[in-house]
């Protein structure tokens, strides 16, 4: 992880330099507003990512019944949350550049609303559970209950009704419409913000293992 | 124990929990028709405010469509939700748990909360085309809807009622954390409704409600054991 952090600094300053220095802007959009691409998409990417990493320490918590993967899970949903909303910031600067509006209940735009609900319902439902074991399992519960949902409600619910919002990577025609200095540009992004946040929650992590045995310690 | 008699025993157990559900509700009546009072009231404002010639011709099917599934949502969260809660007020969560498993006790209240939402929808849709002049082209398609979308939102409200039955504020909590996960499911219904309305049968939106149906209710099985521990 100590690598990781090591790279990532040059890693993300080289993305960010790139994404307004290299690729040309995108056809069809105005002015240099498609360069959101290189922030938005990785944030949203990231977002449902780490609720899929909850759900998955989740069952390794049902499973082992270590406290270590729960705290993990709710760290991950922590995170999550924050990208989410990063998501919406984004989108929304994106969405008064194109459509005029910052929000204009848009299927996709409302999709990441309702995941920022989702993370937040998980937090809620913890925080109005006493006993530490039973708030493990609840919480743990819910994400998974939740992460076999989600697709539902980020990939099927805003390709069913019609949308503003532009083509995503994942398309029926199974292709990526970008030329190659932002395809580069654009999946080394991914990788910073997965890198991101997987530095992030190592972190966070840790620092709510080490309150819990300092906790059991008095 | 496996084969036919297993199988019977898992359904009688089941239907036992669904019976009880049932006996205890008309016992004393009073939730059944609270849920029942506010379907009237929601439909009666909502007839009062748009009436049958309020909205424009263009907007009706769509307008209508969603106005129906939110009178039909909200009437189910007053009721659906008391599931599991019910046990945890009147004590007997614990004597059930010794008598029955996580998942005879969710198959059970899941039954029971799909019966009561095809009651509600039984009398609340039929009010709602003759107080709005709503025409439905394809009655068929339209209870094809009714039907998946009550299954989903039956078995999802009672696994989360199990969730939310021993925390704080459960009344509020439920609502916060039944909304984000059954929006997925309220939108392509609405879509199958307004196409149903207009006499065709929505195939994408259906095969979206009956995919979220099997994935929710495998969920459900899968995690009911883990809901249902003391």
């Amino acid at each position: 992880m100590k690598y990781l952090k090591l790279l990532l600094l040059p890693w993300m300053a080289a993305v960010v330099a790139a994404s307004f220095l290299w690729p040309e802007p995108a056809k069809g959009f105005l002015g240099e507003s498609s360069r959101i691409v290189f922030f938005h998409v990785p944030c949203a990417w990231t977002a449902a990512l780490a609720f899929l990493v909850a759900a998955g320490y989740s069952v390794g918590w049902l499973v082992a019944r270590n406290p270590r993967f729960d705290e993990v899970a709710e760290t991950a949903v922590r995170l999550g949350l924050l990208f989410a909303v990063l998501t919406l910031l984004t989108g929304s600067l994106f969405a008064k550049i194109m459509w005029g509006s910052y929000w204009n209940w848009d299927p996709r735009e409302s999709s990441y609303l309702l995941l920022v609900f989702l993370y937040s319902a998980y937090l809620f439902l913890r925080a109005a559970v006493d006993d530490r074991e039973r708030r493990a399992r609840i919480g743990s519960a819910y994400a998974v209950f939740a992460a076999v949902l989600m697709p539902f409600l980020v990939f099927v619910a805003p390709r069913v009704t019609a949308s503003l919002h532009p083509q995503t990577v994942i398309n029926p025609q199974g292709k990526i419409l970008m030329d190659a200095p932002t395809k580069t540009v654009f999946f080394a992004a991914l990788a910073g913000f997965t890198g991101l946040f997987f530095w992030m929650l190592e972190i966070e992590s840790r620092l709510a293992r080490l309150t819990r045995e300092r906790r059991q310690t008095g | 124990m496996t084969g036919p008699r297993a199988r019977l025993g898992f359904f009688s157990r089941a239907w036992a929990v669904c019976a009880k559900d049932a006996a205890q509700e008309l016992r004393r009546r009073v939730a059944i028709a609270s849920i029942f009072f506010f379907a009237a009231t929601a439909l009666a404002l909502v007839s009062y405010a748009v009436g049958p010639f309020g909205l424009p011709p263009e907007a009706r099917s769509s307008l209508d469509a969603s106005l129906l599934w939110i009178i039909l949502f909200f009437s189910a969260a007053t009721g659906l939700p008391r599931a599991f809660v019910r046990e945890e007020e009147t004590g007997t969560g614990l004597g059930l748990r010794k008598v029955a498993s996580g998942v005879v006790v969710l198959a059970g209240k899941g039954l029971f909360n799909f019966l009561l939402f095809l009651a509600i929808a039984a009398l609340s849709v039929p009010a709602f085309a003759v107080l709005l002049e709503w025409r439905v082209a394809s009655p068929v398609a339209l209870a094809a809807v009714v039907l998946l979308g009550g299954w989903g939102l039956s078995i999802v409200s009672t696994f989360l009622s199990a969730l939310v039955a021993r925390a704080g504020q459960r009344n509020v909590l439920f609502l916060v954390v039944s909304f984000p996960l059954l929006v997925p499911l309220l939108l392509p219904a609405i879509a199958a409704t307004i196409q149903a309305s207009e006499g065709a049968v929505a195939q994408t939106p259906l095969r979206v409600l009956a995919a979220y149906d099997g994935a929710a209710t495998c969920a459900a099985y899968l995690l009911a054991a883990v809901v249902w521990e003391d």
